[in-house]
């Protein structure tokens, strides 16, 4: 599942294309958060998530998602999205933003 | 004008009161002109002469347009527009040049404007100034032959291969009834109001989009659209070459790498509006796409297909929005790739490869063949744990029910092939990047970093060599468009159009910089701080760009280089600069700056990057400054615990230097008093450096390079006043004064430490101190 998406201008965008694991997403609705985990599937400039294969960490307090298999998660509610450690290289991130706040400023 | 305006009130007031007889008629009449202007515009609208023409006769000759304009396109493209426009709308198009002639500023870039207005008043078919956008037929980019790219990266218009390609010779069939021209209707011009239009903004052009835009003016027209033409599987080979054939040239710069056949692009329902999916592509030319809208149709003759495909992102190559010019390469060579390299069309091969499994994997041509084969080897593992789940029978059955799926499908077909083909063109437009490198920064890197690694571990493994297959990406060029706002002629000022790409200024923001009278010390330590910060900051900008001119001098030319040399020697300055706080007139400047930049972790981290890019008298003062102000160093890191990171770069280091410096640093690093005068009681220093795994470990580093210098050097190894060898009796002494405790674990232990130590001290101490340091493997 090859991830297609915009490259933008956010950085963040062409993080998140580089991982092919799953990933766990944590949703807030108002006061009940979910955590959403499944494979990323594509995400935009505005990080909204799709995800495909998704499962939810606790199905007996949400037993509606059961069914559902891929989803799309507005990127506004999102509140933190766990990524595997591995396959994150920081250092590397770290430079994609220096590089991308320089490019503003030119 | 207001006087006159005035007279004529007066004069009407006048005939109605002073005359109210005899000039009623007048007055009448006077009013009866008016009212002549009001019939006549109502008329105009609602009445006759509303329709002028009879709509089928009008149908005809635009029919009749349509047969002559592919041909003309081919020749002359202005002509055909023009000549249209002369048929269908003589008025029209004096308007439309009384409108142009009074905007000043012919090129309105804007694409806001222009997509909204959709008026091309300049009717010019210059390649240079001619607006692309999307909704231009392919014809339109086919007659932009710009100049050639200074870089000779041959670059492709997807435009081209996204459309569908308009038939050249359209027999008009199936017209279909609903989609006659409309009746003209007259005009009545007013600037400023909106446009009147047969279709609403917004709407995907229809299949002749050419000829209707440039009817399209502010006052409506007949506009005919075609019906759409059903897709179409590839033409035999022989219509001109496309852009993306260009690509199959083999001394094209964007092919690197044969595809590998292993890896069939076929798409999911998904990813098929996700990607181009109309595309109606010439042979030779890779689409995943085409292959997608027969349904059914499993696996791809790829294989047979022309092996050079562009290895980029599918979606970089789309043209953005108007203002941007798709410039093409050079013109196709003669021969054309044989035919058989092409599908005569999918049937044949669905009968061979409907036998086989379907497998429906997206379309990954786009990524980075790293990422690629992460990918299929995690579907690999997937597919094999449904295999063994589910067991082979399952396939037959997953086959049909897709099958069944499609067929009772009550949601398809709600869009049109060309409504899709817009969406996936909006789409990619945000795609397209002229420089990936740097607009897509992290993956690039991260993947080729993967590659090195396996790389690495493939040399040490000596297992089979992987094809170091490169990502290449079509790189498109960039024309930097400054917008000018629209400026109208005869207005007095300067009218205000702001659009989305000239938004207008809000807020008149003012900086002012605060006194410096009522500065706390906490402050100006948080201030001191944040220029610490800040100058990290700056100088990691200048780290990174050095770390660019590798790849920025491979793409450059010959007369370029020497330029970018001094450049990158210049920027290394600055960054050494930085780092030791250059003040003029200042010989020997303070360590406080290094040690400042060093007490912040990331500061530890840039100086571990810049270390190998220094030269070696440079470094080797970072290095002595560390060594000095080591215990400090090690104090404020015991939260961050960074300074191991830079080891391997100091460690690189010492093998540079000279054994002068090797000896002056040991007695840095360990505080050795000058002379060989009675050691102070204690040695904090040194217990401070002991205790720390880095400081420990770049001692060890540095006792081993010690002697390895000795030990190489034969004139010195007679000799018995030696620097070193004098230093090193001091440091045995030390090191076994050294109580044991706390000492921290090395990161690394050099392999020839006891024999140096062996030199200068007897049995037992040498006992002694391998025991305390853990020289000996076995002890730990």
């Amino acid at each position: 599942m090859g991830l297609v998406m915009p490259l933008s201008v956010c950085t963040f965008s062409g993080f998140f294309k580089s991982f092919t694991s799953p990933i766990h997403v944590l949703i807030p609705c108002s006061e009940v958060t979910s955590v959403i985990c499944g494979t990323l599937h594509s995400v935009d400039q505005y990080l909204n998530i799709k995800l495909t294969d998704i499962s939810v960490t606790d199905p007996e307090k949400y037993p509606h998602m059961l069914s559902v298999k891929n989803c799309f998660i507005r990127g506004s509610v999102v509140r933190y999205v766990q990524l595997p450690a591995d396959e994150v290289d920081t250092q590397l991130l770290q430079d994609a933003a220096r590089k991308e706040a320089l490019q503003q400023k030119q | 004008m207001s006087s006159s305006h005035n007279e004529a009130i007066v004069l009407i007031g006048k005939s109605l009161e002073d005359c109210p007889l005899d000039e009623d008629e007048d007055a009448f009449q006077g009013l009866g002109e008016e009212d002549e202007e009001i019939d006549q515009f109502n008329d105009d609208t609602f009445g006759s002469g509303a329709v002028d023409d009879d709509w089928q006769e009008a149908h005809e000759r635009l029919a009749e347009l349509e047969e002559k304009l592919p041909a003309a396109v081919n020749e002359q493209t202005g002509n055909g527009e023009r000549d249209e426009m002369d048929l269908l709308g003589d008025h029209e198009e004096n308007l439309a040049e009384r409108l142009s002639k009074m905007v000043i500023e012919n090129e309105l870039e804007d694409p806001a404007i222009m997509r909204a207005v959709q008026t091309r008043p300049v009717l010019q078919t210059q390649p240079g100034s001619l607006n692309s956008s999307i909704w231009d037929g392919s014809e339109v980019l086919r007659r932009i032959r710009g100049p050639l790219l200074a870089q000779e990266m041959p670059t492709v218009s997807v435009l081209e291969y996204a459309l569908p390609q308009r038939p050249p010779q359209g027999p008009e069939d199936d017209r279909d009834l609903s989609e006659r021209a409309l009746p003209r209707r007259s005009t009545s011009p007013v600037i400023g109001s909106p446009p009147v239009k047969a279709v609403p903004i917004g709407t995907p052009p229809k299949q002749m989009s050419v000829p209707s835009f440039n009817q399209q003016i502010l006052c409506p027209k007949p506009v005919h659209v075609r019906p759409p033409m059903p897709p179409r599987y590839p033409a035999p080979y022989g219509e001109r070459m496309s852009p993306n054939q260009l690509c199959s040239v083999p001394n094209s710069s964007l092919l690197g790498h044969p595809f590998p056949p292993s890896v069939p692009p076929v798409l999911s329902p998904l990813q098929r509006a996700q990607l181009l999916g109309g595309a109606q592509l010439q042979p030779g030319r890779m689409s995943p796409s085409q292959f997608a809208r027969v349904p059914g149709f499993v696996g791809s003759p790829l294989a047979a297909m022309n092996p050079k495909l562009l290895q980029g992102r599918v979606g970089q190559m789309l043209p953005p929005a108007p203002g941007f010019r798709a410039f093409f390469s050079a013109p196709p060579p003669a021969t054309p790739p044989p035919p058989q390299q092409h599908p005569p069309g999918p049937g044949p091969h669905l009968q061979n490869l409907r036998s086989q499994a379907p497998v429906f994997r997206p379309d990954t041509t786009h990524l980075h063949p790293q990422h690629r084969r992460l990918l299929h080897q995690r579907q690999q593992q997937n597919r094999n744990q449904h295999r063994n789940l589910n067991g082979a029978g399952d396939r037959g059955g997953h086959r049909s029910s897709h099958q069944d799926h499609i067929r009772k499908d009550p949601y398809a077909n709600l869009m049109l092939q060309r409504e899709k083909d817009w969406v996936s063109k909006i789409q990619m437009m945000q795609l397209q990047s002229t420089d990936p490198y740097l607009d897509d920064f992290y993956y690039q890197n991260y993947f080729e970093k993967l590659e090195k690694l396996s790389a690495a571990e493939e040399v040490q493994g000596d297992g089979p060599k992987k094809e170091r297959t490169k990502l290449i990406t079509p790189q498109v060029a960039k024309l930097e468009h400054t917008y000018k706002p629209v400026q109208f002629e005869g207005s007095l000022g300067k009218l205000t159009v702001s659009s989305v790409n000239n938004p207008r200024k809000m807020i008149d923001a003012v900086v002012t910089s605060r006194s410096e009278d009522d500065e706390t010390k906490e402050k100006q330590v948080r201030d001191k701080r944040r220029k610490t910060l800040f100058i990290i900051e700056k100088t990691y900008s200048l780290l990174l760009d050095v770390e660019d001119y590798e790849r920025r001098y491979l793409l450059s030319l010959e007369e370029e280089r020497p330029a970018l040399m001094d450049e990158r020697k210049h920027k290394i300055c600055c960054m050494y600069d930085n780092l030791r706080g250059k003040l003029p007139g200042q010989e020997r400047p303070s360590d406080d700056h290094f040690v400042q930049i060093m007490c912040i972790r990331k500061g530890k981290r840039m100086v571990a990057r810049i270390l190998p890019f220094l030269s070696t008298e440079q470094a080797a003062d970072i290095l002595m400054t560390t060594a000095r102000n080591l215990p400090f160093l090690i104090k404020k890191d015991a939260q961050d615990e960074v300074l191991p990171c830079l080891l391997s770069p100091f460690s690189l280091l010492l093998y540079h230097l000279p054994p002068v410096t090797v000896t002056s640093l040991l007695q840095q690093l360990m505080n050795l008093p000058q002379s060989a005068a009675a050691p102070a009681p204690s040695n904090p220093h040194l217990s401070a450096v002991l205790q720390n795994k880095f400081g420990l470990s770049l001692l060890l580093v540095v006792l081993s390079r010690g002697e390895d210098l000795q030990s190489s050097d034969p004139a010195s190894e007679s000799a018995q006043s030696n620097p070193w060898t004098e230093v090193m009796f001091v440091a045995t002494r030390e090191l076994l004064r050294i109580p044991q405790t706390g000492l921290a674990k090395p990161i690394s232990i050099p392999t020839n430490l006891v024999s140096l130590f062996s030199r200068y001290v007897d049995r037992q101490k040498l006992n002694l101190l391998e025991t305390k340091l853990q020289l000996v493997q076995g002890i730990r």
